[in-house]
């Protein structure tokens, strides 16, 4: 450090790589000293910490005077908002603020009561205060950087580490600005003061005021101020550089007066450097001695499409427009209003927008002042912008990256050292806008980095969550196999015949698809005795179905029926099932009911199912006689969809099982019945319906027989209607009534079956259905052959009512459908 | 009011693409005049050729791209890559010859990678290249140089010569040329002779070594030189790769020379002989097919040095100016991926 600080004293400069020598327009603006304008009517004062680091300490309808603390708050960074001027809080609201976004952010909005009002100041001096005393009245009074990022100061001038050199930056090496230089040279005294509360706070061994040689006046005014001051000689220095853009630039900054490089990624304090601007010098001293916070600033107004170019003290909260009002602003189409410099500058898309404490320029050029907007053309790698890049990056290579949207190689290029100067895009022969490529690189990788750190959390909550879910299942399965195990040791009895009859029904029926000769093999098979429990009753309605249809088969099937009650071996059973497909296949249902049968086979697996696809097949028999083969077919097919879901859930008794069966029994009947009645199309929507109506009820397996059995009723009934009403030729008209009767009629069960009086059944249709119930009593199924009968008989009467009043019924409809 | 939104910086130079191109053009203007006066307008028949076919064929790839004709010739980069190969090939090839190149160089070197700024080789060379193992007789046939360009071939022979007009052409015609004056280079000749046996010192004793021939190719090195020169003080170029161009071929040859002048071409004769000097400020300085830090530059300039040197000395073709750069075209973007400056604060043990 000791040859530094000789070097330092000697005045030695360090070159700093590339920049340019932009147009400097600096004339425009600094022939004439700071002034003031006259006081705007309006402030738009930005609060963004409130909410999160702050609180507002007024409301809307309070009056507030100049210099008022708006809010309170605590934090590192946090610095409190004043009023600009008296006056009173209007609104406080969402309010578009000074950014290139306009983002709204929450801003008070205070009308001036053109008074200018001062609130209560304190002024002090340096020896007065301690120096946390004066960090806090420093951070009291808001001031932030003034050179543009507008960091809060006393966050710099308490440093963690000991610093050694302090900078003050007067270089303002944008093109335009001339705020600093005009401060410097109306105001060299009172920056010389804040120096000397800088160097009072940080006690640095020098600090070097950096002025560029486009500036001479303001460099002697500084170094006249610095002769009359009461600094010490030795520490503080002038130091006049040469101009180049960027040079104002902190690291370019520190480069040339000291040849030092801030590492990537660390800052100034590191190195023992610390660079405050002169603006910020400014403002300590006011905050200290005058007791004033900071809530104005010098803003140059320039540009060529500015009246009365120049600087002026401009309070924080102006807007814009208010601004530009005053320095007779002239519109042209077009227009760009630049906050900032041409390098660096943001274009604002509106005016309404607050001055802030970083702004220093407000730039409105001209159509000739600025580049025109040309489209950018194709990169030929001249490397000029590599040659002014002054972070000595590779801005070809990062625009190449960039533009390919690979920005993780963009970051091996060190796209995070950009310091967004522009110098690049200023040089580029193609009009490339090579900083915008680099600004939209950054903020991809800032996004990417942040969905890469979300996602990481992510991951650990999903893989939490599966250890959870596993854990759980775990739990779940050990109680499932303890209740299982449970059950198997109550099911000792009765419950395990069921279970053991299921399995040789699938046996049976496995046998009955291959063939009827695989009867041996099949007998083998089974040998549970108590198979035939259950078996005996499907067996029984099957061979009721042939023996209505098909009488020969079905006077075989009925002999083997009763040998079936006597006995109750499970090689009778599966004999029989033999025969009864031997019956289906004689029942002319050949193809159709083959095709189906085949094809549930292999489909089914629950021992419960086997009961109904079993009869399903017969009906399909039967409904094939009615030659309605095609539709029942479908039908049949819905049926089975629908059909398995509610048995698979049946745990429990026979009975219920067998339930079923009179249902499709019947509607098996039903469907026959219709199809003899031509009605074929009209059955069929008939028929769905019921099959969809049948299922539910025995899926509650608490409720009685008796239950379905009237739900089955309705279907029946509702067939005969169906029928009556096809031969009332009312064809269409009756479908549609049907089907709402098939919804309204289970609400009136007791009336209808109580009008049943009259039957006319075939008796072929009668003897099958007694040799039903035969069967059924035989299972001891009581509840299930005690319905049989009366069902018969509420059939009949459903369908000679339905023959009597036909076309009754079907005129009713039709009143009742309009 | 609605305002106009643009990205920083607002401002920005007046150099552009377009006036970088026409400034190379214009540069090359010292190296064609020297060349039209010791070689006849056979030159500069060829580069009104080789720009019109240049330009024609730019404007058809950009109407098959959809893209905007004019924008792109406005670019001025077909202009340079046309003038390149003109000033290249013998001023009397055929006419062919040069059409063959340049739509080769604009249509298949250029726009097939997706034009200016994406071409992998430079388009001049590469044309250059594939005509030269194609046609070698052809372009291997330069006039003979005369003090007064008027003196040996007119505008309308140039012009019969190149557009085949004379009927007796052959590939035998070239080497007799119009009225026996054609011949090979001085690079030529002196790499035939060193195979054959000879010494430098009794190759140089030849008549095409004597008076007019090398002189001539001397000037026309020194006007590029001088082009060049231009160029650097204009900022067109920077002086990285003509200067590493330049030193490597200069070591390299006073090396070789220096160890065995017998069989070894002197530095002078290297550096202004062939087409050393339009390599090194037009050909190589190409910033699109080049190396683009500046270290990578250097290495990239002597990269093309010393191949210039290795294959005219060993190689089988007299000069070597195209392959040379065609090869460090290849190195380019090895060179730059692993050249690269240190950038600010990234200072190597800190």
């Amino acid at each position: 450090m000791l040859t530094i600080l000789e070097q330092l004293d000697k005045g030695s400069l360090w070159q700093s790589p590339g920049g340019i020598h932009p147009p400097q327009l600096k004339t425009l603006s600094n022939q004439s000293a700071i002034s003031r304008l006259p006081l705007a009517k309006r402030f738009v004062v930005p609060v963004p910490l409130v909410g999160e680091q702050a609180t507002l300490t007024v409301t809307v309808g309070d009056k507030v005077l100049k210099g008022q603390i708006l809010t309170e708050g605590a934090g590192f960074t946090y610095l409190p908002v004043h009023a600009p001027t008296s006056g009173q809080i209007i609104a406080i609201k969402q309010h578009a603020t000074n950014h290139p976004s306009s983002l709204p952010t929450l801003s008070c909005i205070i009308e001036a009561d053109g008074q200018d009002t001062w609130c209560d100041l304190t002024p002090n001096s340096l020896n007065q205060l301690s120096k946390p005393q004066i960090l806090d009245k420093i951070k009291q009074a808001g001031i932030a950087g003034m050179g543009g990022a507008a960091f809060p100061s006393h966050v710099k001038l308490n440093p963690a580490s000991e610093i050694d050199l302090v900078i003050i930056n007067g270089i303002e090496c944008e093109p335009y600005i001339t705020s600093d230089d005009r401060l410097m040279r109306d105001h060299s005294h009172e920056i010389m003061s804040g120096v000397g509360v800088i160097n009072h706070l940080l006690n640095p061994q020098r600090i070097i005021i950096a002025i560029e040689d486009n500036k001479p006046e303001a460099a002697q005014a500084m170094q006249d101020a610095l002769n009359r001051s009461d600094l010490p000689k030795g520490v503080v220095r002038v130091t006049v550089i040469p101009t180049k853009y960027p040079s104002g630039g902190e690291k370019q900054l520190i480069q040339i007066i000291t040849g030092k490089e801030v590492p990537s990624g660390a800052i100034p304090a590191q190195l023992g450097i610390v660079v405050h601007n002169v603006g910020t010098a400014y403002a300590i001293q006011e905050a200290i001695y005058q007791g004033k916070p900071l809530i104005e600033r010098v803003v140059t107004l320039t540009g060529e499409h500015i009246g009365q170019p120049g600087n002026y003290w401009l309070p924080i909260g102006t807007t814009v427009a208010d601004a530009l009002q005053s320095v007779k602003f002239i519109e042209s189409a077009e227009q760009k209003v630049i906050v900032g410099g041409p390098m660096m500058g943001y274009a604002l898309a509106e005016l309404d927008v607050p001055i802030l404490k970083g702004t220093n320029c407000l730039l409105v050029p001209s159509q000739n002042e600025i580049a025109p907007d040309v489209d950018e053309k194709a990169c030929i790698r001249c490397g000029e912008c590599a040659v002014a890049c002054p972070a000595l990056l590779l801005p070809q290579q990062l625009f190449w990256h960039a533009k390919a949207e690979e920005y993780d190689k963009a970051a091996s290029f060190n796209l995070k050292d950009c310091i967004e100067c522009g110098c690049c895009s200023y040089v580029c022969p193609s009009d490339i806008p090579l900083v915008e490529y680099y600004r939209v690189a950054k903020s991809a990788l800032k996004i990417e980095a942040e969905e890469k750190r979300q996602a990481e959390q992510a991951k650990i909550r999903f893989e939490t969550r599966l250890q959870r879910l596993e854990d759980e299942k775990n739990a779940r399965e050990a109680k499932a196999k303890e209740a299982a195990a449970k059950r198997q040791a109550n099911m000792k009895s009765s419950d395990k015949d069921a279970v053991a009859a299921a399995m040789a029904r699938i046996a049976a029926k496995k046998a009955q698809v291959t063939t009827a000769p695989s009867t041996a093999s099949s007998t083998e098979t089974a040998t549970q005795t108590s198979q035939a429990v259950v078996d005996p009753k499907k067996a029984a309605v099957n061979a009721a179905i042939e023996r209505a249809k098909a009488k020969k088969a079905a006077q075989a099937s009925a002999a083997r029926n009763d040998t079936l009650d006597s006995t109750s071996e499970s090689v009778i059973v599966d004999d029989k099932q033999a025969k009864i497909a031997a019956a289906v296949a004689r029942a002319k249902a050949k193809k159709a009911a083959q095709i189906n049968q085949t094809d549930m086979v292999p489909t089914e697996v629950e021992p419960s199912t086997d009961i109904i696809d079993d009869k399903k097949a017969r009906v399909a028999a039967a409904v094939a006689n009615a030659k309605a083969k095609k539709i029942t077919k479908e039908n049949q097919t819905d049926e089975t969809a629908l059909a398995p879901q509610p048995t698979a859930e049946i745990e429990s008794t026979t009975d219920i099982e067998a339930s079923t069966d009179p249902i499709d029994d019947k509607k098996a009947r039903v469907a026959a019945a219709v199809a003899k009645a031509k009605a074929k199309k009209l059955a069929q929507a008939n028929q769905t319906d019921v099959t969809i109506l049948a299922p539910h009820p025995t899926t509650d397996i608490e409720s009685t027989t008796d239950l379905e059995a009237t739900t089955d009723l309705i279907d029946d009934k509702k067939a005969r209607v169906a029928v009556a009403v096809a031969k009332a030729k009312a064809k269409k008209l009756a479908q549609a009534n049907q089907a709402d009767e098939a919804d309204t009629t289970i609400e009136s069960i007791a009336n209808d079956s109580i009008t049943a009086q009259h039957t006319e059944t075939p008796p072929t249709l009668k003897h099958e259905i007694a040799s039903g119930s035969d069967t059924r009593l035989i299972i001891n199924d009581d509840s299930a052959a005690y319905l049989t009968p009366e069902q018969i008989k509420k059939a009949k009467v459903a369908a000679a009512v339905a023959k009597a009043k036909a076309k009754k019924l079907a005129k009713s409809a039709e009143q009742e459908e309009h | 009011m609605a305002f106009k939104i643009a990205s920083s910086p607002h401002v920005s130079t007046s150099l552009h693409t377009n006036t970088v191109m026409k400034r190379v053009a214009l540069c090359l203007i010292p190296g064609i005049a020297v060349q039209s006066y010791y070689f006849g307008l056979g030159t500069l028949i060829q580069l009104f050729l080789a720009v019109s076919v240049a330009y024609l064929a730019e404007a058809a790839v950009m109407k098959l791209r959809h893209k905007n004709i004019k924008a792109t010739l406005s670019d001025n980069s077909a202009l340079v890559t046309a003038s390149l190969l003109a000033v290249a090939i013998p001023p009397l090839a055929p006419w062919w010859l040069i059409v063959i190149g340049t739509l080769f160089a604009i249509v298949i070197v250029k726009q097939l990678y997706g034009g200016l700024g994406n071409n992998v080789f430079n388009p001049a060379m590469a044309a250059y290249v594939l005509l030269l193992i194609s046609f070698p007789v052809q372009m291997t046939s330069w006039v003979a140089p005369q003090t007064i360009a008027l003196n040996h071939a007119d505008l309308v022979s140039s012009l019969q010569s190149i557009f085949e007009l004379n009927a007796q052409y052959s590939a035998e015609y070239f080497r007799t040329g119009v009225d026996g004056i054609t011949m090979a280079t001085p690079l030529d000749t002196l790499k035939t002779d060193l195979s054959m046996g000879l010494t430098t010192t009794e190759s140089l004793a030849k008549p095409i070594f004597s008076g007019m021939t090398t002189q001539s190719w001397f000037w026309v090195n020194m006007a590029y030189l001088a082009g060049g020169l231009i160029m650097l003080k204009l900022k067109v170029i920077r002086w990285h790769i003509s200067g590493a161009i330049i030193a490597s071929v200069f070591v390299c040859a006073s090396f070789g020379f220096l160890i065995s002048p017998d069989t070894f071409v002197s530095p002078l004769m290297h550096l202004f002989s062939g087409g050393t000097m339009l390599a090194a400020f037009f050909i190589a300085t190409d910033p699109v097919t080049a190396a683009t830090s500046p270290r990578g530059r250097l290495i990239f300039g002597a990269m093309i040095g010393v191949l210039i040197y290795l294959i005219r000395t060993f190689g089988g073709y007299p000069d070597a100016v195209a392959f040379a750069v065609l090869l460090a075209n290849m190195c380019a973007p090895f060179i730059d991926y692993y050249v690269r400056p240190r950038s600010y604060g990234h200072r190597t043990g800190n």
